[in-house]
């Protein structure tokens, strides 16, 4: 197994990546085997989803990552990427387009926020990965943890939700880690997902009436498969609120790559 | 909207007999804004976090009236060493009044904090169209919304998150009232209060000290831990009571944020001389207790006669008692023994 993975990251960084630094060129891509995932929505009849083994990105793409991915595709830097792509948040929070700043020193290891979903697919993209679908990534986060946490994963959730965001994002890695070695599933960041607004079926569930009030109030309390699953309800209306071009200073990402 | 149909006939008969393929929206000419109506002149809504309540309306003509909300999550105290993170519409729980005129059109626009962990919305009672405007208000954290309704009805509206889990949202704080005053305007009182109930569910019993987080199961099981008026165990009790003086007309405006409990809304000692049932156009006279049912409201007049303190409550009485359900009024001046005496023995 390590094999492969050793082989799969190089393939990466020697195939896809350009212009990165080696200190990033190990980071664990962790084996997620075929499963599947219930839709927490109801889809007519189909509700299970099969997911094919992926493989994941062990922690959250950090604020140094993205720093190279900047500094190698300068159309991607605060001042010049395109609007329709990235809002004027886009990387507020660093000092210049080039540098995240001597007094941002702490959140260099901390999952990058504040990146819109182009900006984030473009560095999976450059890191020959993709963004995980929604299916992937709840099914990827409802694995069990395998440290720290000695509540059911449901409520220590529920209880990041409800705590204000910190004034200093904290490192990658460190919250909990799950059976399948993935770090910060939750209680970190939200995250980004593929088809983060198409969970209620067509392509821009924003332009139509009929997808959005499913979300809401009283229809959503009938079209869901769990009503008592409030962390994914959480997580389902947060995804629902988001287009495209938002950066979000609690929204960050992490990358997949198929598993052939 | 209201219709007058004994009025409206003979209105009607003309119409029909002149113009038949305009039904539907002259008959209402003698009552209430036409849905056409051109606006004039633009204001910004007076906004107040309670138990304060916006000036009366001046203006006698629809207006175009601006309303900005911001959705703030903070840790606020639920009781004295008790602390609660409440999502808020304006930083206070309840929310912000809004006060405005029927037949005005609003511009709403709903900004949710940068530092949100969660998006929001708002339902507003008062509109007319898909969701109360919770599908058009949609924002993430760090974004704002914008859209625009024409207050059709008036009378006394709720207003509250309509995110999923709505429940979860409402029982967090997320509620408010706006007023939707009738053409004709509202009479003259000499104070106007903002009172809302709401119900709690907290990990440790009412009154445990430090942060308490919500508690789904209990929210389910409705047993609240806390009922309160205005979001926090003696908000307007003691030296925050609201205050009047003898010979004053006071109207309460009370609403009912939920999620769960109806309120038995009563006054110790006061008989309402006027209640707007459901803050509706009917109009109850000499009550001692009234309904205001989760999402509903109601809108109470009384004259302070007697100098004293005022227990405002909730009815259902372990509530009072036991779960923060009291508000007070302080009335002033001087006694009234044709009206109220304690005869010495």
């Amino acid at each position: 197994m390590k094999i492969i993975l050793t082989i799969l990251s190089l393939i990466i960084c020697t195939g896809f990546a350009a212009g990165q630094t080696s200190s990033h060129s190990n980071k664990k891509l962790l084996k997620i085997k075929k499963g599947t995932y219930i839709s927490f929505f109801k889809i007519g009849n189909n509700q299970s989803i099969t997911v094919a083994s992926f493989y994941m990105d062990e922690y959250a793409v950090t604020n140094e990552e993205f720093l190279e991915f900047v500094k190698t595709n300068p159309h991607w830097s605060r001042s010049k990427v395109n609007r329709l792509f990235a809002d004027a948040n886009y990387l507020i929070h660093w000092e210049s387009d080039y540098v995240i700043g001597e007094a941002h020193k702490a959140i260099y290891k901390s999952p990058v926020v504040y990146v819109s979903w182009f900006a984030a697919k473009a560095y999976c993209d450059w890191k020959g990965k993709r963004l995980p679908t929604i299916a992937e990534w709840e099914m990827a986060g409802k694995a069990s943890p395998r440290n720290k946490i000695k509540m059911p994963l449901t409520e220590y959730i529920l209880e990041w939700y409800r705590r204000p965001n910190p004034t200093v994002l904290p490192n990658v890695k460190s919250t909990y880690c799950n059976v399948y070695g993935l770090y910060d599933m939750h209680g970190l960041v939200w995250e980004w997902t593929f088809n983060f607004n198409s969970f209620l079926s067509k392509g821009d569930s924003r332009a139509s009436e009929d997808d959005e009030k499913k979300s809401f109030c009283a229809a959503a309390s009938i079209n869901v498969n769990d009503r008592e699953d409030y962390a994914a309800f959480l997580r389902f209306s947060y995804r629902g609120s988001l287009k495209g071009n938002f950066c979000i200073s609690n929204l960050g990402f992490r990358c997949v790559k198929n598993s052939e | 909207m209201k219709k007058q149909l004994v009025h409206a006939i003979p209105i009607m008969a003309i119409l029909f007999a002149f113009s038949s393929c305009n039904q539907g929206k002259n008959e209402n000419s003698t009552d209430g804004p036409r849905i056409d109506t051109v606006v004039t002149g633009t204001v910004t809504a007076e906004l107040t976090d309670p138990p304060m309540v916006p000036k009366q309306l001046e203006y006698t003509s629809p207006k175009k009236v601006m309303v900005e909300l911001e959705v703030i999550e903070k840790v606020m105290r639920i009781a004295d060493s008790t602390e609660y993170t409440f999502w808020t519409f304006g930083g206070k729980v309840p929310g912000k009044f809004i006060r405005v005129r029927e037949g005005d059109l609003v511009d709403f626009t709903l900004k949710n904090m940068p530092d949100s962990k969660l998006p929001h919305n708002i339902d507003l009672h008062a509109v007319t169209g898909p969701g109360g405007g919770a599908a058009a208000t949609m924002v993430a954290p760090g974004q704002s919304a914008r859209f625009q309704f024409r207050a059709l009805n008036p009378g006394l509206f709720v207003y509250h998150c309509a995110t999923g889990p709505v429940g979860m949202h409402i029982a967090n704080g997320m509620y408010g009232l706006i007023l939707v005053e009738p053409q004709s305007g509202m009479s003259k009182v000499d104070k106007e209060y903002y009172l809302m109930q709401g119900d709690f569910y907290t990990k440790g019993k009412f009154g445990t000290p430090g942060l308490q987080e919500f508690d789904m199961e209990k929210a389910i099981k409705e047993e609240a831990d806390y009922v309160l008026f205005n979001g926090k165990v003696n908000a307007n009790a003691g030296p925050n009571a609201l205050k009047a003086k003898t010979g004053e007309k006071v109207r309460l405006f009370v609403g009912n944020g939920g999620p769960n409990l109806t309120s038995s809304f009563h006054v110790i000692g006061e008989i309402f001389d006027r209640v707007y049932v459901e803050s509706g156009s009917l109009m109850n006279k000499n009550v001692q207790t009234t309904v205001v049912p989760p999402g509903g409201s109601s809108i109470v007049e009384m004259k302070m006669e007697v100098p004293g303190t005022y227990h405002i409550v909730d009815h259902a009485i372990f509530r009072t008692f036991h779960k923060g359900a009291l508000a007070q009024i302080k009335v002033e001046g001087p006694e009234n023994p044709n009206v109220f005496l304690k005869i010495k023995n």
